[in-house]
């Protein structure tokens, strides 16, 4: 075979570009702030996941419309966790390597949260996710106190359940959990928080993901006669659940947290199988006006209500809280960040609800972002404290009766 | 009875394994790969029962238009890959179906969207028999996959293609000399194999749900029942899947539901040491 003149010439061409696009990948440009945007697009979180990142990116428009942060523009690369941790790892890796973030905001989901804090450790650059599993409070997760977390815990979550099965008047719960970090936090948080009431759990089932079929979990958890059962679980595996338990006829109440008790679910099982499920999720800072903001971008964006997705008001919140925070230390070193990201976000210094008057105050004192996802108070484990709605399926509808606080 | 209600879950569930095997059995014997492209074919055959499901309203053109998609799919892919590909190392086919399988996967995502799709199916009240709740689904599951199973032996017992396609599974090149045109018996077992694959897809989404991922996720006990049951034995297939899951449901009792997915691997690592050809394969003989 003979090359001609055209194709030496290709060849060496694409050899060139291939040689020199990893310095034109790796330079972060000057007068740049890259954050990755690392967000559950598809899997078990894609009902949420890409609502999410247009979250991220539009908070990242507004940052740079109000000249930016530290004087640097806000700069979004999104990826995909598939919400599964190997992917997530490998999205990780190719930000903090290849496109050299500085922040990684967005995991969905404890497992991946928990495969990828390792990473943003390593790199010593800042992750802020919406899961709930209690080990991403402290080390080794959060060894360096880097890692913030927009969403309640399933500590916190077990607690309301327990609040709520008081107030509800239940007597025998029974517990089936998705086994993941995740799943497990919320009914041991509410086994804890239920046994510390002088009570007493009838079961607990820990179930596998990805099955045909749960119809021996249940059985199990059934066989116990409970009055209620509080599930750890996600859309897939509810659904199926719910199905199947439905079809055998033994009547219970259920108590759900509210990223599986969703109208996704209701539309996947009808209105009558979950009639009387209560759904519990942390609410939004709905009063505020930086909700009002944010949920007004967020119709735009997707055409939904800006409560039906409480992740994007987190990472809408992320954003925020990151890029005030840029702005307060004047650097963009992560050291600096990180010591500033709890002063900006927490009490003491002037209420602030969006990017532009948050950095107009700063130039007079302290500010106290107040989130559209919670007020954005972060603990000393970087865990904030939202409020929960307890949500009861009635004709098919989420209705809103209480609010529990914690 | 509460074991005799786990073993008859189990036995439902080990249907669904049971086909996928039989899908993977059956081209394992004839093109003598093991066709990652199983699970995520099941995908397919889902998505395809569900779109004629909305479009009809019948479960009979649902489960038609699942076993025709799936099986022109495959035959498409046996045309334009696998054949390139024959007379290559069992490797390079392998790695081949699984490419196959992410193109499907990652086409069905972009058509249908990652959320989950559910077969809107009236939910009813188990009937109950000396105390066991047996479902009218799983019931309507077991006479479709009866007749699917019916219909596949018949095919390979009772006519013309079918004794061809043993006789390619037995000795390939003793039935090409006899006249058998490998050609032929090809195009036959990637429509049956799709044909059995797209039925366990619509019987795994009417009993849970439909997402692009979750055909993916079943080829690990699939190919378990096909490697128990003794590879390229379309019986053995069948039976290992109903063993499966059956021993899976019935040893929650004793290891929880957390280590029943092990039980399935405890089972094969002690048949094959026993028995490696599996339970009903014969020493390098197929059938």
């Amino acid at each position: 075979m003979t090359t001609n003149r055209r194709q030496f010439i290709g060849t060496l061409g694409a050899a060139s570009a291939l040689i020199a696009a990893p310095s034109v990948l790796r330079a972060q440009p000057q007068g740049v702030f890259r954050i990755g945007a690392l967000c559950p697009v598809t899997g078990a979180g894609a009902p949420y996941g890409s609502g999410m990142q247009k979250m991220i990116t539009a908070a990242a428009e507004i940052v740079n419309a109000a000249g930016g942060a530290a004087g640097r523009k806000i700069e979004v690369v999104s990826e995909d966790t598939q919400t599964s941790p190997q992917a997530g790892v490998l999205a990780a890796k190719k930000l903090i390597d290849v496109n050299k973030v500085q922040a990684i905001l967005g995991t969905w989901s404890s497992g991946v949260s928990l495969a990828v804090v390792p990473l943003t450790n390593d790199a010593n650059i800042i992750l802020m996710n919406t899961s709930g599993a209690p080990a991403l409070s402290v080390p080794p997760a959060n060894a360096k106190g880097l890692s913030y977390r927009f969403q309640a815990t399933n500590d916190r979550f077990g607690r309301a359940f327990a609040e709520i099965c008081a107030k509800e008047g239940f007597k025998r719960p029974a517990t089936m959990a998705f086994n993941n970090a995740s799943g497990i936090g919320n009914t041991e948080g509410f086994r804890k928080a239920w046994e510390a009431k002088g009570n007493k759990v009838v079961a607990n089932v820990v179930y596998e993901p990805n099955q045909p079929s749960y119809r021996s979990e249940l059985q199990k958890v059934l066989a116990a006669n409970p009055d209620v059962i509080v599930t750890g679980s996600y859309l897939s595996d509810t659904t199926i659940i719910m199905r199947e338990w439905f079809q055998s006829g033994q009547p219970v109440k259920w108590i759900i947290p509210g990223w599986a008790a969703n109208p996704d679910l209701v539309k996947a099982t009808g209105p009558e199988v979950v009639e009387g499920v209560i759904s519990v999720d942390s609410i939004s800072n709905e009063t505020a006006p930086s909700f009002k903001a944010y949920a007004e971008v967020y119709e735009k964006a997707t055409g939904q209500s800006g409560q039906s997705n409480i992740f994007s008001a987190m990472t809408w919140d992320m954003v925020h809280a990151l890029a005030l925070a840029i702005e307060a230390a004047g650097s963009t070193e992560t050291a600096a960040i990180n010591a500033k990201i709890r002063e900006v976000s927490n009490p003491e210094g002037t209420k602030v609800y969006s990017y532009a008057e948050g950095k107009e105050a700063l130039k007079k004192g302290k500010i106290n972002f107040e989130g559209a996802s919670s007020v954005l108070d972060f603990d000393q484990y970087g865990d904030v404290s939202p409020s929960f709605g307890v949500f009861f399926i009635e004709g098919g509808k989420l209705n809103r009766r209480y609010v529990v606080n914690i | 009875m509460f074991y005799a209600q786990l073993f008859v879950n189990g036995l439902f569930q080990g249907l669904v394994i049971g086909l996928a095997a039989l899908s993977i059995t059956l081209v394992f014997g004839i093109a003598r790969f093991p066709n990652a492209a199983t699970g995520d074919s099941m995908t397919l055959g889902a998505y395809a029962a569900l779109a004629a499901h909305k479009a009809s309203g019948s479960f009979i053109v649902a489960g038609l238009g699942a076993a025709s998609a799936t099986g022109i799919v495959l035959l498409l892919a046996y045309w334009s890959v696998f054949r390139k590909l024959a007379g290559r190392s069992v490797v390079a086919l392998l790695v081949a179906s699984i490419g196959i399988a992410f193109l499907l996967r990652a086409v069905l995502g972009v058509a249908f969207g990652h959320g989950q799709q559910v077969f809107q199916i009236p939910l009813a009240r188990p009937y109950i028999f000396g105390g066991l709740r047996i479902l009218p689904l799983d019931l309507q599951m077991a006479l479709v996959a009866l007749v699917t199973l019916i219909a596949v032996f018949g095919l390979l017992y009772l006519t013309a293609i079918g004794r061809q396609m043993r006789a390619v599974a037995d000795n390939r090149d003793l039935a090409r000399v006899s006249g058998i045109r490998p050609g032929r018996v090809m195009v036959a077992l990637w429509l049956l194999a799709g044909a059995v694959a797209g039925i366990a897809g619509m019987m795994l989404g009417m009993k849970t749900i439909v997402t692009p991922e979750f055909g993916w996720e079943m080829l690990l006990p699939a190919f378990t029942a096909a490697i128990l049951g003794g590879i390229g034995s379309p019986v053995g297939a069948v039976v290992a899947g109903l063993i499966l899951g059956a021993m899976q449901e019935f040893s929650t009792p004793f290891v929880g539901f957390t280590y029943k997915i092990a039980i399935a691997f405890l089972i094969m690592l002690a048949v094959l040491l026993v028995r490696p050809r599996g339970l009903f394969g014969r020493v390098e003989g197929v059938r």
